[in-house]
């Protein structure tokens, strides 16, 4: 106060002027990725992520370095959220990181502004071994024939549970349950145990695609969206009924006990969410947890695809050759996999799939679930999201909120997803 | 700076026409004038005067950071006034003014009446006061902010203990979400306190005396004298202090992010005007947009100002000489 008082005007200006100052001084910074006089090369390398990855990743990178003295590898690394601000900040100003964590939401987006590195030439040139790779993981980054990342590990959706709460009302998922019986289930926990029986999962976008795709439609098609309002507002309708009758916990408690989970809060027996996420739980709450199969609508057809994080290079990098070598050396190297572990969902190459053991509950838990989706033959494969899907992913979630806490009505939530989503995927 | 230095510039100038030597050294003390500024005028220009005209063109324009933009004429304003989550932000932003001002003003206002008067430890009360205006625009204190109000924080548990209601942290409540930062803001009330002291000081006390003589009890003493006396103070910090409440970003933002699907409080509870604009500058890569939001802040704010100005003739009182 006392400091913003003698700068109120300048201040004023700066709001105005704010988004423009920091463009300009993203494009005075460095061009990045210099080179040393004696052939040493540095690569700025960027994910995101919590404190527990930084550290794996860091020691993963000593390795790297040891085997490549020529290369070093600079770091930073922010949460989820901060690290598009950042990232698209910086690549908007044309200093992106070399290479970095990518998802498959934002392939399109960051290929459509020319930022992202097709690494087939360099696989071609061999410095990235594109063989070994789990499940066709190795087609994931692939975008109108650009690869665009190469997937560091697998991951799919799934329902985690409280594995307690779930075995005293008395209810067993198995793979193929439906709808129905999943609805029964959320009864019988809301009766039985003084939980409810989900948290909130109609505000889940990876789960209404899922459910989407069930009924032969998408979430998104390569440009747009792949449903209409008629069927989000079913989906919603049907949200607001159960949060309204218990079924579902209450919005206002899930939004409350954020950013802990609703199940580790003790609100809901489940949740709708990735695989990988029973480790966070793990440590983050008392109870034990555990996996249970996606519903379905047609006693089979669950929807799922392997969804993964992947590393990504720039197309401004001054050494292709050596983000190459670095992903190349991420995703085959057995001692990385004994370091990161499921971090980052299953490795995506048999090589560290097989160097990795998980002797962790939880962890083979992961690795048996994942398991088990080959096995039941579910699995499908993923088109890479349309540009902006980011975008329309946070208006989701947000719209579901506000119709959960009942601030906004069923049919003024759909209305609005529909107004922002096309903004989004328009520009 | 008072220090003389020696040099040429102290020599006696050898020239045959003193009136043109004059004018070469005052030339050249300009010049040496500019060059000192010149680091300011440069920042100014690069990054204050550049950007805003930037931005003013911006506000015209489909501009998503890495496309060349493209110029839309109105648009951005049509979206902005049409878009419900604009409105909003709005309406947000006006409550947390309209509720928080007053109240931070009140607050100091009456906490530097009490100060005024003469008691023993009256610096360190002063100093206990100010202190929340010192660290409370930080981040940190933001961050603390969060914690106090959140679910299970110290002020959920009192309310279950207190008054037996179990309604849960305010920062989960899309409505009670606004009031956790009108308490941060209104807790630093001590920067207004000191300025409202500084006013008190000034007031003579003769006039006092003389209202006391003619029989003026302390309620009479306060709207008669103090209030008029002081009301030039009073403008002083209604202006700022309602001009600095449009500007909140830093602790909405803090206090709000996270909480939900929305980077500002859930179902946007905290979405204040610079919360938003953020979010389509930095989120949704909308910065035509965002600049075209940013004026128009400028130009609600410079309007609240000019009608300020503008009621100031018929309350605040200026003493005679003092304008």
């Amino acid at each position: 106060m006392h400091e913003s008082r003698s700068v109120d005007r300048r201040a004023m200006l700066k709001i105005a002027g704010g988004s423009v100052a920091a463009l300009g001084l993203t494009t005075a910074g460095c061009g990045g990725g210099a080179g040393a006089g004696d052939g040493t090369v540095t690569l700025r390398y960027s994910w995101w992520g919590a404190d527990d990855r930084a550290k794996r990743i860091n020691e993963t990178i000593k390795l790297f370095e040891k085997k490549f003295p020529k290369i070093k590898i600079k770091t930073d690394f922010q949460p989820y959220p901060d690290f598009w601000k950042k990232f698209n900040t910086q690549a908007s100003g044309g200093n992106p990181p070399d290479v970095f964590q990518n998802a498959i939401g934002f392939l399109r987006k960051y290929d459509a502004k020319n930022v992202l590195l097709d690494l087939h030439p360099q696989a071609k040139a061999g410095h990235l071994r594109l063989e070994g790779f789990r499940a066709g993981l190795e087609k994931f980054g692939e975008v109108d024939g650009k690869l665009l990342g190469v997937p560091v590990g697998s991951n799919s959706m799934a329902l985690v549970i409280d594995k307690n709460v779930y075995t005293k009302a008395g209810v067993k998922p198995e793979q193929g349950w439906t709808w129905d019986e999943f609805d029964a289930a959320l009864k019988s926990i809301s009766d039985k145990t003084d939980r409810a029986g989900d948290s909130g999962m109609y505000g889940v976008m990876y789960l209404y695609d899922l459910y989407l795709r069930q009924n032969g439609k998408a979430f998104f098609t390569e440009k747009s969206l792949g449903f209409t309002e008629a069927d989000l507002k079913q989906w919603w309708e049907k949200g607001k009924k159960d949060t309204e009758s218990g079924l579902v916990a209450p919005t206002k408690k899930v939004v409350q006990a954020k950013p802990k989970s609703a199940v580790t809060a003790e609100l809901a027996a489940g949740e709708f969410t990735w695989d990988n996420f029973t480790n966070r739980y793990t440590a983050e709450g008392k109870s034990e947890y555990g996996l249970a199969p996606i519903p379905t609508t047609d006693g089979k057809k669950t929807g799922q695809y392997l969804g993964s994080l992947m590393l990504s290079g720039s197309k401004r990098t001054k050494h292709p050759k050596e983000v190459a070598q670095f992903i190349d050396f991420m995703v085959h190297d057995p001692e990385v996999a004994k370091i990161m572990g499921y971090d980052r969902g299953v490795p995506s190459t048999t090589s560290q799939y097989e160097a990795f053991k998980p002797t962790d509950p939880v962890a083979k838990e992961i690795a048996a679930y994942e398991e088990s989706l080959v096995a039941a033959g579910v699995l499908e494969p993923i088109t890479p999201h349309p540009a902006g899907a980011d975008v329309c992913e946070m208006a989701f979630m947000r719209l579901a909120e506000e119709v959960g806490l009942g601030t906004r009505s069923v049919d003024e939530a759909v209305k609005q997803f529909f107004t922002e989503s096309k903004t989004a995927l328009g520009s | 700076m008072g220090t003389k230095v020696p040099g040429p510039r102290s020599a006696p100038a050898p020239s045959p026409d003193p009136a043109a030597a004059l004018k070469r050294r005052a030339r050249r003390e300009n010049l040496a004038g500019y060059l000192f500024m010149s680091p300011w005028i440069a920042g100014f220009l690069l990054l204050t005067a550049g950007p805003m005209i930037a931005s003013l063109y911006f506000a015209f324009t489909d501009y998503n950071l890495f496309d060349a933009p493209k110029w839309i004429g109105l648009a951005n304003f049509e979206e902005m006034f049409a878009d419900p989550r604009w409105r909003h932000s709005v309406s947000v932003t006006l409550w947390y003014v309209v509720i928080g001002t007053p109240l931070k003003l009140l607050l100091a206002l009456g906490v530097a009446l009490l100060l005024a008067q003469k008691r023993r430890g009256q610096g360190f009360y002063r100093a206990a006061f100010y202190a929340p205006s010192l660290i409370g625009a930080s981040v940190s204190v933001a961050i603390v902010w969060k914690a106090i109000f959140s679910d299970d924080g110290p002020v959920d548990k009192a309310q279950r203990t207190f008054f037996g209601v179990d309604v849960g942290g305010w920062i989960g409540d899309p409505q009670w979400i606004l009031y956790a930062l009108v308490g941060l803001t209104v807790w630093q009330f001590g920067a207004p306190m000191v300025i409202f002291l500084a006013g008190l000081k000034q007031v003579p006390r003769e006039l006092y005396e003389a209202a006391e003589v003619d029989g003026a009890g302390p309620w009479r003493r306060f709207w008669s004298i103090t209030l008029p006396m002081i009301s030039p103070v009073l403008f002083f910090n209604i202006l700022l202090e309602t001009i600095h409440s449009f500007q909140i970003f830093a602790s909405a933002y803090i206090v709000g992010g996270g909480a939900g699907g929305s980077a500002c409080g859930p179902a946007d509870g905290s979405l204040v005007y610079t919360c938003y604009l953020y979010v389509q500058g930095f989120e949704n890569s909308r910065m035509g947009l965002a600049s075209a939001m940013a004026w128009m802040l400028l130009v609600a704010v410079a309007l609240v100002t000019a009608v300020l100005f503008w009621s100031q003739k018929r309350w605040v009182h200026y003493e005679e000489g003092a304008r």
